[in-house]
């Protein structure tokens, strides 16, 4: 029983990190072309 | 106020997931064949329940994409199914583990398994159908009819519990006319749904906000490459 639900958690936990690491590089990457469209010559 | 709505919705599903899994685990007692382990079906059946209808869900936005041609409703029906398929992962680990104990197997290739399984599949490769075309209306579009799809299997494997003899039991919530399990035992899934629902909508809300920053920096890529 515990082996299902660390299993259920787990696979939520790893969903949860992917999408945050996703949010991060995605913000990263919105400030770089925000950059380079407002200064395009850089 | 959005980030409100995530915070709101936080503490209540975190809340009411604490106060469900004390009622399962210290009050509710073991069932009569298959002791504790029993307490599995608080998390199968509510991953299940979640993935399919937002299988289902998602297929309703991508035929309102399909309708209107408004990327905002792929946007949505892609962010949904991400989640469910997240959801219907836990779904097949969970059983699967289940079975191992009760069956002693890990897998049976029964008409309901195999359908969730080419279910998952389909899903995934929709997913990666998403990241393998760029132009955005032609991956809408591609991505709708593989939804569609998808959502079809999904409902024949919801019926197939029903339609033929699996290994799988057979409907056993009393919604579905299965009446398999006392009232008490019932109650904690469908708070386990609404626990579950309430973190899914906060997925979906972080992975539309994430879609639309995919939108904002493909328009500016393309002003960028126009100077």
């Amino acid at each position: 029983m515990l082996l299902g639900l660390g299993a259920a958690w787990l696979i939520m936990f790893i969903y949860v990190v992917l999408i945050t690491l996703r949010e991060r590089k995605l913000r990263k990457e919105l400030d770089r072309v925000r950059r380079m469209v407002e200064h395009p010559n850089k | 106020m959005r980030e409100k709505i995530i915070i709101g919705l936080a503490v209540f599903a975190g809340a009411l997931l604490a106060w469900n899994m004390n009622t399962i685990f210290t009050k509710l007692p073991d069932e009569l064949n298959q002791g504790a382990i029993y307490r599995i079906i608080y998390f199968h059946v509510p991953a299940n329940i979640l993935g399919m209808s937002g299988f289902g869900l998602g297929m309703l936005f991508s035929i309102g994409y399909l309708v209107t041609k408004d990327l905002r409703y792929d946007a949505l029906a892609a962010s949904v199914t991400e989640v469910s398929l997240v959801f219907a992962s836990i779904g097949l680990a969970t059983g699967s583990i289940w079975a191992r104990i009760i069956w002693g197997v890990w897998w049976a290739w029964d008409y309901r398994l195999t359908s969730w399984l080419v279910c998952w599949l389909i899903f995934g490769g929709y997913l990666m159908l998403r990241r393998a075309v760029d132009e955005p209306n032609q991956r809408a579009r591609f991505a709708a009819v593989v939804s569609i799809l998808g959502s079809v299997n999904a409902y024949i494997s919801y019926k197939s519990i029903e339609w033929w003899t699996t290994q799988h039991p057979q409907p056993v919530l009393s919604i579905r006319n299965g009446g398999g399990m006392a009232a008490g035992m019932e109650a904690p899934i469908w708070w386990n749904v609404l626990a579950l629902a309430c973190f899914s909508i906060i997925l979906v809300m972080v992975r539309m906000r994430q879609e639309s920053f995919a939108r904002e920096i493909d328009t500016l890529r393309r002003m960028a490459h126009a100077q």
